[in-house]
């Protein structure tokens, strides 16, 4: 993995090279940002994430396993009080929805890490510790015949520094 | 713009009204390295720090051993007698319990509502939150007599094949905490990850720098990171809201579900609630307030925050005290003899001092809150949570002790002293409580970097320009133009 990464002072400046890096489509991009910012995500118009169905499913799992946690171990060891219901659904609503939450919670963390392909502790090729703290950073993954077309984007929108990227 | 802000003071603008919207700005807060610099600045060990930590072991260490003496002489030393059978461990457990809740309700409830004022207090809160369910967690096994079988509620195989009672809430209760723990905990996590890469990026000692690096989970900041964090981030919090509201309602339950005077009452879950989420504010306000100035971070915490957290305080202090007052309702509408005596046994019997200090502390001394002077006096505020965890904690009192030993019939009628174990467990978990906080407040950022980095306007070439041209004004030379131009930014 090679390539060629710009680092940033402002928004505006890594939002325009942005747009034109898309229109000239040289290679893959990474945006590196220490917040989360709407111009960002608009210029690079990424798909909606997908988190959400792992929510979906963890939470619809996770409910299906407390309402049949309850009712399982209920039914292989009933407790009998005064003739009523061994297996009720009103009480074991309680296990149904607490572990819907767990499981919702814990399947909706495992699709972001899945998703932002984290845990990566060795990663680090186009990352620069600046991009955690106050600039904006875009690593264009890029053949090296194309380094000096990328560079001189990234230098007209304003790059504060320019730097080939080895692996 | 920029002049036009620079025009009035920060000190002018952090004492201006609240307005509680999704804009709350941080006008002494000028760009994202301030927030870096200033933020994990207050990470580095003082001597004020280490006192307080050892004062926290401490107490932690009296606890301990009063749970060794109980565990080696028997429940007996611990003031139960019955009919009361529940006494300072449950009350106290309740208690942490909703401690715990203003955390996910500030980083939860709030976050989805898009109030603004959450986000330089939420992270504090949310530790708060671990913490205190960690510390009620301790309760229900410092209450067992064989505390070692706390496992037993937990369905899994053994080889008896005997299962819990399903039925029970006090199951539900392990179901409910156990569930809140683990998504608080992971909320705090994931929360917490960005701001942990931060530190990675600046730590200078290699160990460290290590620990972090394995803590971040390689974050890199990139675009795809971030999509995919606002995305979990947003379902962790639609999840946890319903949580919130659970955990508490379940913890009722352990009352409501029985015949108990005074406990079997439907009002009991919103009540539980509302009185978590007041609780919990109140407690944010005893730790955010001191260390707001001991961190020196009160352009961070403003005012404001605190004026818009005190509104909410305020709002859960009259839910709750409209509940005190609809008990009464109820007893006097239900017709039932017992459930009236209780009450009126609540006013004029043995334990009316124990009342008159709920009501005071939670029901009148908030009302204070409708002024805005008052929200806006950090001192008071700061008093008045201290009355309000005291009343608290005189809530649950009232709730366990006078019912049990004022049920049905005057032969089940007894008493209740606390010993010194009880006084000495209820201490040790003031104790473990502060411990973890302390650690985590010089481990970790107590304000959120990566959020009150969003809240900040990031540089834009505009800004850049108009610092050329202010420079312009003052010192008029070519080279000053020359150089703007030659970077090749600003064309």
């Amino acid at each position: 993995m090679a390539g060629i990464v710009g680092a940033f002072h402002e928004l505006d400046a890594a939002v325009e090279a942005i747009g034109v890096l898309k229109k000239k489509a040289f290679g893959e991009l990474t945006v590196y940002s220490p917040v989360p910012r709407h111009e960002l995500d608009d210029a690079i118009d990424a798909p909606v994430s997908v988190v959400r169905k792992f929510t979906l499913v963890g939470g619809l799992l996770g409910a299906s396993f407390g309402y049949w946690i309850a009712a399982w171990t209920s039914d292989y060891w009933p407790l009998v009080v005064g003739g009523k219901a061994i297996v009720t659904w009103i009480p074991y609503t309680v296990f149904g929805f607490e572990v819907m939450v767990l499981i919702g919670g814990l399947a909706t963390v495992f699709g972001m890490f899945a998703k932002a392909r984290i845990p990566n502790v060795s990663r680090a090729v186009g990352y620069d510790p600046r991009f955690s703290s106050g600039h904006f950073g875009i690593y264009v993954d890029v053949r090296p015949d194309k380094y000096k077309d990328v560079e001189e984007v990234l230098r007209k929108a304003g790059a504060v520094e320019v730097r080939v990227e080895n692996d | 713009m920029a002049r036009s802000t620079s025009s009035v003071s920060n000190a002018e603008i952090l004492h201006r009204p609240n307005i509680a919207s999704a804009d709350v700005q941080l006008p002494a807060v000028k760009n994202y390295e301030q927030v870096d610099n200033e933020i994990t600045g207050t990470l580095h060990p003082t001597k004020a720090w280490f006192i307080g930590l050892g004062a926290a072991i401490f107490f932690l260490l009296i606890g301990a051993g009063s749970w060794i003496y109980q565990i080696y002489s028997g429940l007996g030393v611990a003031g139960y007698e019955p009919p009361v059978m529940w006494g300072v461990y449950i009350i106290t457990f309740v208690f942490w319990v909703g401690i715990g809740h203003a955390g996910t309700l500030i980083s939860a409830i709030l976050y989805l509502f898009r109030a603004g004022f959450r986000t330089t207090i939420y992270r504090a809160a949310e530790a708060m939150t671990v913490f205190a369910v960690m510390t009620a967690g301790l309760f229900p096994i410092l209450h067992l007599g064989r505390p070692w079988k706390f496992f037993w509620l937990i369905p899994y195989p053994n080889w008896r094949y005997l299962w819990p009672q399903m039925k029970s809430p006090l199951v539900w209760d392990v179901f409910a905490i156990l569930t809140y723990l683990t998504i608080s905990t992971t909320f705090l996590y994931v929360g917490l990850i960005p701001d942990i890469a931060v530190l990675r990026d600046r730590e200078t000692n290699p160990v460290r720098k290590r620990i972090f690096s394995i803590l971040a989970l390689g974050w890199r900041n990139t675009h795809r990171e971030w999509r995919h964090f606002a995305k979990a981030y947003l379902f962790l919090a639609a999840f946890s809201t319903p949580l919130v509201l659970s955990v508490h309602s379940v913890v009722s339950f352990d009352f409501a579900m029985s015949l108990v005077p005074g406990w079997h009452a439907t009002i009991f879950p919103p009540y539980f609630v509302a009185g978590a989420i007041f609780s919990g504010i109140g407690m944010v306000f005893t730790i955010l307030i001191p260390l707001r100035k001991w961190f020196n971070l009160q352009h961070y915490i403003t005012i404001n925050h605190l004026d818009a957290a005190a509104k909410l305080c305020l709002f859960t202090s009259v839910v709750v005290g409209s509940a005190y007052m609809q008990e009464w309702f109820i007893a006097w509408y239900s017709g039932l003899v017992h459930e009236q005596q209780f009450f009126a046994n609540r006013i004029w019997g043995h334990w009316w001092w124990a009342s008159v200090i709920l009501y005071l502390c939670n029901m009148v001394l908030p009302l204070s809150l409708f002024s805005q002077k008052l929200r806006r006096n950090v001192t008071w505020l700061w008093i008045l949570s201290i009355f309000i965890n005291i009343g608290m904690w005189f809530e649950r009192f009232v709730i366990v002790i006078p019912s049990l030993s004022h049920e049905f019939e005057p032969w089940q009628w007894g008493g209740y002293v606390p010993t010194w174990v009880d006084y000495g467990i209820l201490l040790g978990s003031f104790g473990w409580f502060s411990m973890w906080f302390l650690l985590f407040i010089k481990q970790l950022p107590v304000v959120a970097i990566a959020e009150v980095k969003e809240i900040v306007k990031p540089r834009f070439r505009k800004d850049r320009q108009q610092m050329t041209d202010s420079a312009g004004d003052h010192h008029v030379s070519h080279s000053a133009l020359q150089g703007s131009s030659s970077h090749g930014g600003s064309h």
